[in-house]
């Protein structure tokens, strides 16, 4: 810190305290910056000269910035924070849009730490954000079942099992290994070296282990509301097990809820999981959800090696050619797409629906998934589909 | 401390020398590439495929007179392949040989983990180097977890630990340009310990200067042209939007094809080259001949 001590007494007392509240003001507004970061920005500000705005501006966005939506975001911060302000009128509307959708959730009555959250949700602060207006609070989702104590073991030594079994997933790339089925030649020459060229410790390649990423589409409409907790539940199972779950739930349109669904307080975990949810009107858009989903979060998250899950009954009000349009697009991209329907376990139902019909061509495994009971049924035919 | 002017004119003259180098570059990416020298840290650049991110290290090592060292990522990637490996063959011959030497055995062992047995791979290379090279590490994403985990080390102290060897510390620090498509989220580890540049598709003055830069013949009408036509391109609904190299390639294709005017007329014959700006067969079948004649016309 002795380099800092030193730039700290560079530039006046004013300005010092105004540079270094700024990590502070990014951290406020969802941005992964530390401690340390409000020093290098007095470095960089005594490198750059704090007299030019541009050069101030370039410089900090690449220090401060970590990821493409901090970047597009940053102009607006950096202008409402520095500009003095008869010329912010303009950036302050944009700069406090987050705030302000965080206070209109605090009028309800939602505790101030969940709101916060929502508003600024790593996994998908836009969706989150227009999640919040005001006029759509009146109806909620209500996830407040999300932790009978009883029903929730159960479901963690399922989800365990299933975490267990897809952690013994193999790839066909190999790696050196200790034990094997083929020989590795050039691992074999290296361990001959200690006994002078004669290999007696053989080396072998083994296919190499990995866990294929999940992602979790949940239907939280009205017509799935006497499964969605109970997906939710497996869903927080699921990402205590594994570290690479992806969760989102839809309705009239999609969310990510991975940060809410890891709060190590359960309680938290719910409030926030409410308030994502809160607000959406009713009818089900699966084909545009799907079709979002494959716009802002398709290229992040799905890969050659991601599973996708969707759990829905299939009561789309949209088109059903968005849908199918939106489950080939997402086709392209994942390895295998998975399809629960809570119904379809039910006696005579058939799935029938137009969502239904226009999903199943896009589809690997479509199977019934209503209880605890058929989803310990599905899952070794989900690993098989997943391999 | 520096003046500001001065700062802006240091910005201004990289910018320059980037596009003497064959590099377009926003004033933002200069002022970063700035304050990557003077912090020492890497630089991390996001964006869409296509966009030029890779380019950067190359027009950097151009501007400073260093050698490139690029490091592509991979899945299943691991340290042999990125640091360093034992040439072994050479190390067995080497004890046959020394099998008759009258020399004590730690002096052989010496002798045989030495630095002459060492095949050095990009980036022990990138630290061994005398004069800071640009060490270039593409598509960080695609590599595990696991090896992200070693170039936070590597990032972080500049040394490379090798068990037989001993610690080897950095002769000099390299410029490290750190690119990333987003197909796997990255640690926050290594985004905290990086400079950050997003780029996005370049908008048509930028994309009109890379071109008259890349694709000398292309007279100044027609360059004006084929960019109009491939920003209309890239605002359509695309599974893969064409990148700046796509934009290259074409303009290379029609002048090949001997096209020197864009217009409605001519669209059978952009039409046969449109291979080299449209790359998947869904985008493909959107563009019809009434399509091409449409946007040509506007352009």
């Amino acid at each position: 810190m002795n380099a800092a001590a030193a730039v700290i007494d560079a530039p006046g007392a004013l300005l010092r305290s105004r540079l270094t509240g700024f990590a502070g003001f990014l951290r406020a507004n969802g941005y992964g910056v530390g401690g340390a970061d409000s020093v290098r920005v007095l470095e960089t500000g005594v490198k750059t000269g704090i007299l030019d705005q541009q050069v101030l501006r370039w410089s900090l966005k690449a220090l401060l910035c970590g990821r493409g939506d901090e970047w597009r975001r940053f102009d607006a911060l950096f202008d409402a924070y520095f500009l003095p302000p008869n010329k912010k009128v303009f950036v302050e509307s944009v700069a406090t849009q987050p705030r302000e959708s965080a206070g209109g959730l605090r009028d309800s009555g939602e505790s101030d730490d969940g709101a916060g959250a929502a508003a600024g949700s790593a996994d998908d602060g836009s969706a989150a954000r227009h999640g919040a207006s005001r006029e759509e609070l009146l109806a909620h989702t209500d996830f407040s079942e999300l932790h009978h104590p009883d029903q929730v073991r159960d479901i963690e030594a399922l989800m365990r099992l299933f975490a267990r079994r897809l952690k013994r997933l193999h790839l066909r790339r190999e790696a050196r290994s200790h034990r094997g089925r083929r020989l590795d030649l050039q691992g074999t020459i290296r361990n001959s070296v200690a006994c002078g060229g004669t290999p007696f410790r053989l080396a072998f390649r083994q296919r190499r282990r990995v866990r294929p990423r999940l992602v979790l589409l949940l239907d939280v409409s009205r017509s799935m509301s006497p499964y969605s907790f109970f997906y939710l539940r497996l869903a927080r199972a699921l990402s205590g097990e594994l570290a690479d779950v992806h969760c989102f739930i839809f309705h009239t349109r999609i969310t990510g809820v991975g940060e809410a669904l890891r709060d190590p307080d359960p309680w938290r975990s719910q409030e926030r999981l409410h308030l994502l949810a809160a607000g959406w009107g009713g009818g089900t858009r699966i084909g545009e959800c799907l079709r979002d989903f494959n716009r802002d979060h398709a290229s992040r998250l799905v890969h050659s090696r991601t599973g996708v899950v969707v759990v829905s009954d299939g009561y789309d009000t949209g088109e059903p050619k968005v849908l199918a349009e939106a489950l080939a697009g997402l086709r392209r991209r994942a390895r295998r797409i998975v399809w629960l329907n809570p119904l379809l376990g039910q006696p005579g139902f058939s799935p029938v629906s137009r969502g239904m019909q226009a999903a199943l061509p896009h589809l690997d495994l479509l199977a019934p998934g209503g209880d605890l009971e058929s989803i310990e049924r599905v899952i070794p035919k989900i690993i098989e589909v997943l391999r | 401390m520096n003046s500001p002017e001065q700062r802006m004119n240091e910005v201004v003259a990289l910018q320059r020398e980037l596009e003497s180098a064959g590099y377009v570059a926003e004033p933002a990416l200069a002022a970063a590439l700035l304050l990557m020298l003077d912090l020492g840290r890497p630089l991390l650049v996001e964006g869409d495929a296509g966009v030029g991110k890779t380019e950067i290290a190359k027009a950097l090592a151009t501007v400073r007179g260093a050698k490139l060292i690029r490091l592509q990522c991979y899945e299943g990637l691991d340290v042999h392949a990125a640091m360093y490996e034992w040439n072994y063959q050479r190390q067995l011959l080497a004890i046959k040989l020394l099998e008759h030497d009258e020399r004590p055995a730690a002096l052989k062992e010496q002798d045989i983990f030495s630095e002459r047995y060492l095949l050095k791979r990009p980036l022990l290379e990138a630290i061994s180097c005398a004069e800071p090279p640009v060490l270039l590490i593409d598509e960080v994403d695609r590599a595990d977890e696991a090896f992200e985990a070693y170039l936070l080390e590597l990032l972080s102290e500049f040394q490379i630990t090798i068990p037989e060897l001993g610690t080897l510390s950095a002769v000099t620090r390299p410029l490290v340009v750190i690119t990333s498509n987003g197909t796997r989220e990255l640690s926050d580890a290594l985004r905290r310990r990086c400079l950050y540049q997003y780029i996005d598709y370049p908008d048509f003055d930028k994309e009109l200067a890379i071109v008259e830069i890349k694709a000398p013949h292309a007279a100044g009408q027609f360059a004006r042209q084929v960019v109009e036509f491939v920003q209309s391109v890239r605002r359509m609904e695309l599974q893969k939007k064409p990148g700046i190299a796509e934009t290259l390639d074409w303009t290379a294709a029609l002048l090949r094809m001997g096209i020197s005017v864009i217009d409605d007329d001519g669209a059978e014959r952009i039409l046969e080259t449109l291979s080299a700006l449209v790359k998947t067969r869904g985008d493909r079948e959107g563009f019809t001949r009434e399509v091409v004649a449409r946007i040509a016309a506007a352009c």
